[in-house]
Order: structure tokens, then C-alpha cells, then sequence
């Protein structure tokens, strides 16, 4: 799975890490890293939870068959 | 309070009767529920004009659906915040820093003061927030089995966590309070006074921390520089003010509301108590449910919104009661669900102004909650006593005694 990040949408809920601190990295403000991120096996339920916790939309799940791959 | 007439362009079928001042419900209520009140407007139309819907009369389009919301939160260009809603009261103009900035300059100061309230910083600051929680209950539960959880906790907590990150004593505490409470609920002698003396008090301390510098936050708002210059006095009074106003008020009354739905839901509260690591999740949902704050945008231009003509200089509300009971975003809106996921509330807006002061807020709401559910047996609304209620620009619960004997 991959989750693709839309930078400019951020503005430093940190929902998304608080659910997935090791998915989700911030910067020293607040705000996500920028690029999108592949995520690993073990951590696809806390990523899509924390994913679907951003009030802004700024996580997009990707769940082509190319991201799974 | 002085109505201002419906301005030409509304269509007269957009005018519905509702305020967050004046409607059933708003005005202080024993056992009230401001928020379920407001839900009604759900069985309407997405966008409406609402005649009287500010706290001096003016009327404000009213944007019910959450997803509207965003739009509007999220344009800043089209819907500005500079309102000068505190220093108008004062006659004067100047923005409180950052909310009242629109971009690029609102960057500038988010940028700098963001790192002093983001998540990182509230895990230093989490040891003294938890000390503080735990002296206060622990004070409570040695002196009886009720208290006022507004006067007794919610409030000293808060405050007090708020005095020390702007680097004032203890002391001053209900003094503070008091200042804070007129401005958000006086009446319209006791507002500007209370605006006056704040701006007096922030100028002052401003002042002093230029010549004695401290570890705290008003000495790093006088020393700091944005594009290459100090602040001028100005500037660092928004800041201040804006701090001061937001750290307050609504923080208490999240805990508050939180707590009183807390001692009405014994299941719930038991479940907390027995399971504390479903708290954290749970305030998010209590945050859903029972959110303070309305939020006004002034439009820049003409735009036509949802069927709506909104004009250059039209006031559009997006009161986030309204957008966390909206029906389209949440599953049974009105029911609280403490164990709800994608739980992607508004109760800190959208945005580029989200709330600064978010993470803190968030913090001391679960730490709250962690430390009283530990330390107090179940607890409920003390007989003959009812919680006053209030809605408005910023929803609050004046008192809640709590019985636990
Ligand atoms: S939840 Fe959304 S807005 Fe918040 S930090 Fe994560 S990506 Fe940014």
C-alpha cells in the first residue's frame, strides 16, 4: 500500500502521527515530510486509520495494484 | 441587541430564523445542550443567512455541511480572517497574530511561533502538565466527595498550564480568569474593559521582557525576528493578546463538557476507567461532539457558494458544532461513540489558521481526563444541581458540580 501525500493540503494536525508515529513523519513545526509513502506489511491498519484521520484530506490511500506491488 | 437589517443581495428564502446567539437554547440553560440545539440545521439547506449571528448583531451566512466547510477554512484568499474582532472593541484594528493575518504574512508568524506548540514541544512540556493535573485532584479528593469541576479543576488547570508557558505566577490565576470571562461572556461595558486591561497587561509584560529576558514565551516573541527585524510593539500585542484569549477559555470548557457528559454515561465512564487506553480516542470524540468555537471569514470578493450569492465584505460562519454534527460526514452525528474511528472532526477548524495550539490543548484534555477518571470513583451530577450552559461565539458550561459520595 502506498499513501500519497499532498503536502500543500498539511496544516500540522498530526492526527495522522499521532495514530502512526513510525508512517507518519513530521517536521520540527508540525507538518508532514514531504513524498508519498510506501508502506510496509505489518503497518497498513495503523496507516489507513492514520490516513483517514486527516481533517484536511492531505492522505490519499493508494491501493492500485501497482502500489500494492 | 441592535439587529442590522438583511443587506439587498440575499434572497429573502435564504434568511432562515436561527442564531448562535438567540435561538432556543443559546441563552445560559440549566442542564443545556447548545449542541444538539444547533443540529437542527442539518434538515436544512447547506447555506443560509442567519440576520443576527455575531455577538454584536451582524448577520453571517451560516455553512452547515462539514465538507463546505474545508472549502471555505481552506481558501483563505477568498474568505479572509482579519476582523479585528478583539482590538474593535477598542476602536482600533490592528490583527491578533497569527489567526487574524491572511498569507503570505499569516506564514511568517505561524512558521515562528509553531515550533513553540507543536507535538514534539508538548511532549517536553507533558511532566508539568500531568504534576499540575494530579495536585489539583488530589487536593479535591482529600477535601470531600463534590466539588464545582469548573472552578476547582478545569479552569486552574488550564490557566495555570497556560501562565507558566508565558512565564506568569500562579498567583494572578483568578485574576485572569476573571479578565478572560468578561471578555468572552461580559456585557458590552465589562467587554472592552476587559480588552483594555489585557492589552495593558500585555503591553507591560512585553516591556519587561525586553529588559529582564526569561525562559518563556513573551521573551521569545520580544526577541524574535521575521524576515530579518525584531517584531514591532504591535505585532507582539497581537501575538499576545491572541494567546492569551485562545489558552483561557476553551480548553476549560472542553473538560468541562467532556466530564459533564462523562457523569451522565456511567457505562461510558466506567469503561474509561477500567480501560484508560481508550482514552486518548475517546477525547477525540468528546472533542466531535461538544467542540466551543464558531469561526467567521469575511469574503474578499463576490463568489456565488452553494447557491448562495455571498458579496465582498459578507460574513461566513462555519461554527464547528455545526460542521462535527453534520450527517454526511459522521455516522449517527448525535450519538456520542467514544470508540469512533476516522474521526476526522473540526473541532480545531480547517485550514491555515488550524488551531496553534492544538497539540497542547489536546494534551491537557486526555491528561485531564487520565487523571480524574484515576482519582475520582464514579461520579455524577450532584442532586439539585444543574450545569448552566451557554452557546455563542464560544460555547461554555459555567458550572458543574460533580458528587461522587
Ligand atoms: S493529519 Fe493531515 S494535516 Fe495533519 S499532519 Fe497529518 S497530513 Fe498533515
Amino acid at each position: 500500500m502506498r499513501i500519497i501525500v499532498h503536502k500543500a493540503r498539511c496544516q500540522g494536525h498530526a492526527r495522522c502521527s499521532a495514530q502512526a508515529p513510525d508512517v507518519f513523519r513530521l517536521d520540527d513545526e508540525g507538518y508532514i515530510l514531504p513524498g508519498d509513502i510506501e508502506v510496509g506489511e505489518g503497518e497498513q491498519l495503523l496507516a489507513s486509520r492514520g490516513a483517514r484521520s486527516c481533517p484536511e484530506r492531505a492522505l490519499e490511500l493508494d491501493r492500485t495494484p501497482a502500489a500494492r506491488g | 441587541m441592535a439587529v442590522n437589517p438583511v443587506p439587498d443581495h440575499v434572497p429573502p428564502e435564504m434568511v432562515r430564523d436561527f442564531s448562535l446567539f438567540t435561538s432556543p437554547g443559546m441563552a445560559p440553560t440549566p442542564n443545556g445542550d447548545p449542541h444538539a440545539a444547533v443540529a437542527c440545521v442539518h434538515s436544512g439547506p447547506p447555506i443560509f443567512y442567519s440576520p443576527c449571528n455575531t455577538r454584536d448583531g451582524r448577520g453571517t451566512w451560516v455553512v452547515t455541511r462539514a465538507t463546505d466547510q474545508r472549502r471555505v477554512l481552506q481558501d483563505a484568499e477568498t474568505f479572509s480572517s482579519h476582523r479585528s474582532i478583539f482590538s474593535s472593541a477598542l476602536g482600533e484594528s490592528w490583527p491578533m497574530i497569527p489567526l487574524e493575518l491572511d498569507p503570505p504574512a499569516h506564514g511568517v508568524f505561524r512558521s515562528l511561533l509553531n515550533p513553540l506548540l507543536s507535538p514534539k514541544r508538548v511532549v517536553v512540556l507533558e511532566p508539568k502538565v500531568r504534576e499540575r493535573a494530579i495536585t489539583l485532584i488530589d487536593r479535591i479528593a482529600a477535601s470531600g466527595t463534590s466539588c464545582d469541576v469548573m472552578k476547582d479543576f478545569a479552569f486552574p488547570f488550564t490557566v495555570s498550564i497556560f501562565l507558566r508557558l508565558l512565564g506568569l505566577p500562579d498567583h494572578r490565576l483568578d485574576t485572569f480568569v476573571g479578565w478572560a470571562k468578561d471578555l468572552l461572556h461580559g456585557d458590552d461595558v465589562k467587554r472592552p474593559a476587559a480588552a483594555q486591561t489585557i492589552v495593558a497587561f500585555i503591553d507591560e509584560l512585553a516591556t519587561k521582557r525586553r529588559k529582564e529576558p526569561a525562559d518563556d514565551f513573551m521573551t521569545f516573541i520580544v526577541q524574535a525576528q521575521v524576515e530579518r527585524r525584531r517584531l514591532t510593539e504591535e505585532e507582539v500585542r497581537g501575538i499576545g493578546v491572541l494567546v492569551f484569549v485562545a489558552g483561557l477559555d476553551t480548553v476549560a470548557a472542553a473538560i468541562g463538557f467532556g466530564l459533564a457528559y462523562l457523569a451522565r454515561n456511567l457505562k461510558d465512564q466506567d469503561l474509561l476507567r477500567r480501560e484508560p487506553d481508550r482514552i486518548v480516542l475517546a477525547a477525540e470524540e468528546l472533542l466531535r461532539a461538544y467542540p466551543t468555537v464558531q469561526i467567521i471569514r469575511v469574503a474578499t470578493k463576490d463568489i456565488d457558494f452553494e447557491g448562495a450569492p455571498i458579496r465582498k465584505g459578507d460574513y461566513v460562519s462555519c461554527a464547528t458544532m455545526i460542521a462535527n454534527r453534520d450527517p454526511a460526514e459522521f455516522e449517527c452525528p448525535n450519538t456520542v461513540d467514544l470508540a469512533r474511528e476516522d474521526n476526522r472532526h473540526a473541532a480545531f477548524g480547517y485550514g491555515p489558521h488550524r488551531c496553534l495550539g492544538s497539540h497542547l490543548a489536546r494534551r491537557e484534555i486526555v491528561i485531564g481526563l487520565e487523571e480524574w477518571l484515576a482519582r475520582i470513583p464514579a461520579f455524577r451530577i450532584k442532586k439539585a444541581t444543574a450545569p448552566i450552559t451557554s452557546g455563542g461565539h464560544v460555547f461554555g458550561i459555567e458550572n458543574l458540580i460533580l458528587d461522587w459520595s
